[in-house]
């Protein structure tokens, strides 16, 4: 009895192990391609690196337009975040706590976008954004981020909203203080934990995004992912470029 | 402050005062994503049912309604058809293969006993990865002449059984499953991690202690216990699929030919690519229609299995 269950121990783990490495070869693989010249990846593309090989590092930061779009894509990801963290627990707690018909109403009319997948607007979308001006640059798609993510997060944030005891918002209002000042100065902070995963998955998938920037934005004001995606297309598949762009 | 006027009031008044700044402290709040949601997502959404009726090219300033033309042409399209072929095609075999990953996933990392942490990093780690940059990677290991399965199987002399993956329309869409299948299960062994770890183990004990074998233990104790992380893993995993972009925008931009276009490629190929804006939209509205179907159909399976339960 005791030794059968050391050994399905050890094959559970041999299992595991297998499903780890294949896990991990793509990313092993990137990684150890970063440091290859084209010509090695292309010659021998399993074996590591000859020699530590930087020079596509340095031709990224120095002759090309990517630090421009790190920056860009720096920018994009912290003021979207800061604006969701900002206006969606704000609309997220009126709702949950007014608890009447319209913001019912306001409720329903913000977790019905979660169903409306970004390709079913993004042409008309894209056309709204040449008409009000904002095309092309990074206003564009700070705006469409932030309105993009209302719905899933109200959603996450009443929901925390509702097990946070009113009692401590009642005593503070008995001793004087403002809706808007226990908002921002009670309510808020206990919201840490939900603004914690807010920040993660939005984050991660800003600035992972291309669709939306590759659309929105002008050639010489790209993010970093888009970027990438160029070198492939237009300078005739520098594989060396695109595995050292992953790794900055 | 607005409760700074109110201090000095009589009761009743103050009482009144008191709903009205309430009143006012909510429209305040909920206003800024008000505007922006309807700005930008809602109107768009609408709009999108005018410009349908459209030809417009997505440059011009004219645009011409042409009634239901759009429509026409989409019902006698090949190439719609087999869009929606492959939609369908990848939705299910991504939902079954991600969700049985993520749940063998899952078992292991909950019940194997060394390096347990390092194994669910690893597993979890391309989730974290952009589509761009996995999809590059993964063009590379399919790659026909320089790929790494190529080079691999070259090396031990099986060079007759190499597969031009990405070029060959019919491995085009396995190449492409394969792929999302790897960068998403880890996300959904997440889930089925919380809900495993969710369950009492004197459940397990008790069934042992009766006789139950691994296997009947997991088929009468696991996993119907699992049933909640599944409608949302199962949820998600189609949402994604139906959504799925990045990688064949990397590795196959919709070829060879038309073997591997989805439903939201179609749209972007035709709107931004082939410059009919008007046609797309029309084509998104397809979409937006079959993710309601599916949304309604979902909601209706998980409410039958609830009363079940």
């Amino acid at each position: 009895m005791h030794k059968s269950k050391k050994g399905l121990e050890i094959i559970l783990f041999a299992v595991a192990a297998v499903l780890a490495v294949l896990f991990f070869f793509p990313v092993y693989f990137s990684l150890i391609s970063a440091f290859k010249s084209n010509g090695e990846i292309l010659r021998n593309a399993m074996a590591l690196p000859s020699s530590l090989y930087l020079e596509s590092f340095k031709y990224l930061l120095t002759k090309t337009d990517f630090p421009k779009a790190m920056l860009n894509s720096l920018i994009l990801t912290t003021v979207s975040i800061l604006f969701m963290v900002l206006i969606i627990p704000m609309a997220a707690y009126a709702i949950e706590r007014t608890g009447k018909k319209w913001t019912n109403f306001v409720y329903i009319y913000y977790l019905s976008g979660m169903m409306i997948p970004f390709q079913v607007y993004m042409i008309p979308l894209f056309k709204e954004m040449r008409t009000f001006g904002f095309y092309g640059t990074l206003t564009a798609p700070i705006l469409i981020y932030i309105s993009g993510s209302v719905g899933m997060g109200v959603l996450l944030y009443t929901s925390f909203i509702k097990g946070i005891p009113a009692e401590i918002e009642e005593a503070a209002s008995i001793d004087g203080c403002s809706r808007i000042r226990t908002f921002w100065q009670i309510v808020f902070p206990l919201l840490g934990p939900c603004t914690a995963s807010m920040v993660v998955l939005q984050g991660l998938g800003i600035w992972n995004d291309f669709l939306m920037p590759s659309l929105v934005l002008h050639s010489n004001n790209r993010t970093m992912i888009v970027e990438i995606f160029k070198f492939v297309g237009e300078l005739a598949s520098q594989w060396d470029m695109v595995f050292a762009g992953t790794r900055i | 402050m607005p409760n700074a006027n109110t201090l000095g009031v009589t009761t009743n008044t103050k009482a009144a005062a008191k709903k009205k700044t309430w009143l006012s402290f909510s429209v305040l709040f909920i206003l800024p994503s008000f505007i922006l949601y309807t700005l930008f997502v809602i109107y768009p959404t609408l709009n999108s049912f005018n410009l349908s009726f459209t030809n417009w090219d997505g440059v011009s300033d004219e645009i011409h309604y042409i009634g239901f033309d759009n429509f026409v042409e989409m019902f006698h399209s090949e190439r719609v058809y087999n869009a929606l072929k492959n939609t369908v095609i990848l939705s299910v075999a991504l939902v079954i293969l991600e969700n049985i990953l993520a749940i063998i996933l899952a078992m292991l990392v909950d019940q194997v006993r060394w390096f347990k942490n390092l194994l669910r990093s690893i597993f979890y780690f391309p989730v974290l990865l952009s589509g761009i940059v996995m999809g590059f990677v993964w063009a590379i290991i399919f790659n026909y002449n320089f790929g790494v399965i190529s080079q691999l199987l070259d090396r031990i002399g099986l060079s007759a059984y190499k597969i031009d993956w990405l070029g060959n329309p019919n491995y085009a869409l396995i190449a492409i499953l394969i792929t999302t299948v790897w960068k998403g299960a880890g996300y959904y062994m997440i889930i089925y991690l919380a809900g495993l770890q969710g369950i009492p183990p004197e459940l397990h004990e008790a069934a042992a202690i009766d006789g139950a074998s691994r296997w009947q233990q997991f088929r009468h104790i696991t996993f119907p216990l699992l049933a909640g992380a599944m409608t949302v893993c199962v949820m998600l995993s189609m949402i994604g699929a139906l959504k799925i972009f990045d990688q064949i925008a990397v590795m196959t931009d919709g070829g060879p030919g038309f073997a591997t276009e989805t439903l939201t490629y179609i749209v972007y190929k035709v709107g931004f690519g082939e410059l009919r804006q008007g046609y797309g939209t029309a084509l998104s509205l397809v979409l937006f229609i079959l993710i309601l179907i599916v949304s309604l159909i979902q909601v209706k399976l998980l409410r039958k299995r609830e009363v079940q339960m």
